[in-house]
């Protein structure tokens, strides 16, 4: 006789997965200020860029709680445990993508207000910001829809974001020779590679979905298994 | 909340009224049927006490009152009750582990024979009487009247009894045991007779014992298997005629001396105490080896 | 099939002379060696299938309870049957030890291989199957006897040859029971806690020196304390006895399995009843990690009963 049982589990289950989604959706939102800070050079967000991480945090350690809690109380199996393995891994994922935009806030006050920008090198870094923005709604969407192809797909962006970034180092060391700029310069390899953290980050959640799906665990590709891209 | 405001009301007076009614009823039947049989007591006791005494018990029966005894119905009683048990214990329990181990009940010959069984505990002894001397005392056996046909006759009588109870002490045996005594490897007959009928031993005694305390009140089919009820010796075997108490009772009672009446009363109260006797052993054995599963 | 009518004389005396005679050739003996209760040290050992059931069918009175199964059951490990209420579980089980053979509407169809020979050809003795396969039952059924005899029991009626007194210790040891009733054999079995008699229970299948433990349930009157040292104890017994157990424990089933099949009981097309059907059997790891079939996805998960 079939019928819907554990209700409370269903519910708590749900309810972790919707406070990781948010925490997604916090992230999200502390990469746009990143972004907005990198772009207007402005001292004012970075810091309350920097003090809102607490919320992603905190979020981190309620959905930490919730799962230990859930696997004590409520054993559970199958799906359901790969479920909660999955969320365990993407709350870290996205306290990770949190502290790299902590990371931007702080390098940008470094320059003062008034830094010697170079217009190609915001672009590009723009453009890397936003494509990894584009990289954590998609992977958000994957985990929540279970779809398997969605997350495969994120490999591919990536792979854009790592375009990005050689061309942003190759940026650098042009600039590199003019003594005023090179500070500067620095400094924004660094954001370049906050953001292709975020990136990897956004890789990493996707390999959860799958995870779920399919029961395997396998890296979608890195260095070490160039086989494994996508053809 | 209830009128005076507590927060449990009281029952209704009406409730109670009807409970106390019921329990005065109930205890007023227990009452008259104690009072009746405590009447009973009374008069046999007034009756027979006064002629109770060692004598009584070793004298044989005589035409005169003072000096007859019951001797020989008391051996004779007991020679009965010793061919009874021989021939009812082994019949008994035999037929009990066939129709609760080995019968299908399903097979309509089983049925029937357990429908039998229950119908022959409620025939009147008369017919066992009537049975006893067509059957063993004449025809087929010829055995005469003598102990054998008695205790076989009284045998036939309370067979059903130890039968039933039988069964019951068997069924009562919970099926996990046999189970498991089986998932060992054993046999069904070793099953039964290792771990079934020695756990139903107490129960099977009882049935004996109580099966055993009706027979040896029984008077009308041992008129019938022809008991004489002047007989002034021990039974010397098998083959020999007898007298039993209830008869030897009867007897006295139908003289028209009254001095037989208060023998006659005396012998009632003797047969009460080996009743009492019989039946408080089959309740100590009962309640001392009863199996609590 | 009916357990056919025995002459208990003849009976008797073959129980009480000859120790275990062979099988007509049809079921092996199977040695093993003898520690003084110690387990034996656990060498990497190759899979062995011990049971092969094929296409097993039970009918009750011309109503089926199981059909179709069909799966392995390997040796020195620990099996498991698990599956919602009235599937049949207990029903197979009673098959393997040819327990339903009491039943006499009982009908048991298909093929059950032990060790390779059919455990229903019509020569093999089941009193012998019963000997190297014993069984625990759901609740503990001591008999009403001392500890000392309820063990000695099954021995006895085999015929066993050999020392009781050493039989009675060994299986004691082996059932982890020895130093809890060494001082008090003769007291009534009837006297022991739940846990013990279930563990007594235990001993007294392990007396006969069998080759498989067939376990209905054993728990499930249990305590947690009780269950968990019998859980212990059957990791301890695993070494050297293979071990098939029912549970509706989910998570005992994941405890202590190697390998777990699930049944499901189901309404087939044109049928009247319902019937059991093992779903998925495979290791117990992926049954709880990763099934493959969504009935039992939704089983283990709780989301069916």
């Amino acid at each position: 006789m079939a019928h819907d049982g554990r209700i409370q589990f269903q519910e708590e289950l749900a309810g972790l997965e919707k406070a990781a989604m948010g925490g997604l959706d916090l992230a999200v939102v502390a990469l746009d200020r990143a972004l907005e800070t990198l772009k207007h050079q402005d001292v004012e967000l970075a810091e309350m860029l920097i003090a809102d991480d607490d919320r992603i945090d905190g979020r981190y350690l309620e959905v930490h709680q919730g799962i230990l809690s859930l696997l004590a109380l409520q054993a559970p199996v199958a799906t359901d445990l790969r479920v909660v393995a999955a969320l365990l891994h993407i709350i870290k994922h996205v306290e990770r993508i949190g502290d790299q935009c902590v990371n931007v806030g702080k390098l940008i006050p470094l320059d003062g207000h008034d830094p010697p920008a170079h217009p190609a090198m915001l672009e590009n870094l723009g453009r890397m910001g936003a494509q990894a923005r584009s990289l954590l709604v998609q992977a958000k969407q994957s985990f929540e829809r279970r779809d398997a192809a969605l997350a495969r797909d994120l490999v591919r962006q990536d792979d854009e974001i790592d375009d990005l970034n050689r061309e942003c180092f190759r940026l650098a060391i042009e600039i590199g020779d003019d003594p005023d700029r090179r500070e500067w310069a620095m400094h924004m390899m660094l954001v370049a590679r906050c953001v292709e953290r975020i990136g990897d980050n956004a890789v990493d959640i996707g390999e959860q979905t799958a995870f779920v799906v399919t029961g395997l665990f396998r890296e979608f590709e890195d260095a070490s298994h160039p086989e494994l891209a996508p053809q | 909340m209830s009128a005076h405001g507590s927060v449990i009301p009281p029952s209704s007076s009406r409730n109670r009224a009807k409970d106390i009614g019921f329990r005065a009823l109930l205890l007023s039947c227990l009452v008259a049927s104690v009072a009746l049989l405590a009447l009973l007591f009374y008069d046999v006791f007034g009756d027979g006490a006064g002629s109770l005494s060692f004598d009584f018990l070793t004298k044989f029966s005589s035409a005169f009152p003072e000096k007859a005894g019951i001797q020989s119905a008391i051996t004779g009683t007991l020679w009965l009750m010793g061919v009874c048990a021989v021939f009812i214990v082994p019949v008994g329990v035999a037929t009990a582990i066939y129709l609760e181990e080995y019968a299908d009940p399903n097979r309509w010959w089983n049925r029937m024979i357990e429908v039998n069984i229950q119908n022959l505990a409620a025939v009147p002894s008369i017919v066992y009487g009537i049975l006893g001397l067509a059957f063993l005392v004449r025809g087929p056996l010829s055995l005469g009247r003598v102990v054998l046909a008695g205790g076989l006759t009284l045998g036939l009588l309370v067979l059903p009894v130890v039968i039933i109870s039988g069964r019951e002490a068997i069924r009562s045996v919970p099926p996990s045991i046999r189970e498991g005594s089986m998932a060992l490897g054993a046999t069904q007959w070793q099953t039964i007779w290792k771990q079934v009928l020695p756990a139903s031993i107490p129960g099977i005694a009882t049935g004996v014992i109580l099966a055993l305390s009706r027979a040896i009140g029984e008077t009308a089919p041992l008129i019938l298997v022809g008991a004489a009820s002047f007989v002034a010796f021990n039974p010397s075997g098998l083959d020999s005629p007898f007298t039993a108490l209830p008869l030897q009772i009867f007897d006295w009672i139908s003289r028209p001396q009254p001095e037989f009446k208060a023998l006659a009363a005396a012998a009632i109260i003797v047969l009460l105490a080996i009743l009492l006797a019989m039946n408080s052993v089959a309740i100590w054995l009962r309640n001392r080896y009863e199996q609590r599963w | 099939m009916t357990e056919p009518r025995k002459d208990p004389e003849r009976e008797q005396k073959r129980a009480q002379d000859k120790p275990m005679p062979r099988l007509d050739g049809a079921i092996h003996e199977h040695q093993r060696q003898e520690g003084d209760g110690a387990v034996a040290e656990s060498a990497p050992r190759a899979k062995e299938t011990i049971f092969e059931l094929e296409d097993v069918g039970v009918t009750y009175a011309g109503v089926p309870a199981v059909r179709e199964i069909s799966f392995p059951i390997e040796r020195y490990e620990i099996t498991a049957l698990i599956g919602p209420s009235g599937c049949g579980k207990s029903t197979l089980i009673r098959c393997l030890n040819r327990m339903n053979d009491l039943i006499p509407s009982a009908e048991v169809t298909g093929s059950i291989r032990y060790h390779g020979e059919d455990l229903y050809a019509s020569g093999v003795d089941s009193v012998q199957v019963r000997q190297r396969i014993g069984m625990v039952f759901q609740k503990p059924n001591p008999f009403p006897k001392s500890i000392y005899d309820n063990i000695a029991f099954g021995p006895r009626v085999l015929g066993m040859e050999g020392d009781t007194d050493e039989i009675v210790e060994r299986a004691l040891k082996r059932a982890a029971l020895w130093d809890e009733v060494k001082d008090r054999l003769k007291d009534n079995a009837f006297g022991m806690s739940g846990g013990q008699q279930q563990r007594l229970c235990i001993a007294r299948s392990l007396a006969t020196d069998p080759d498989v433990i067939l376990m209905d349930e054993p728990c499930s009157a249990l305590d947690p304390i009780s269950t968990s040292r019998i859980e212990d104890l059957m990791m301890e017994l695993k070494e050297n006895y293979s071990i098939v157990i029912v549970t509706h424990n989910m998570q005992q089933a994941a405890r202590v399995s190697e390998m777990t099949a699930f049944f499901t009981v189901e309404l087939d097309e044109g049928e009247q009843h319902r019937t059991g059907r093992v779903v998925e059997y495979d290791k117990t790891e992926k049954i709880f990690t990763n099934p493959s079939d969504g009935r039992t996805e939704a089983y283990v998960t709780g989301k069916v009963g």
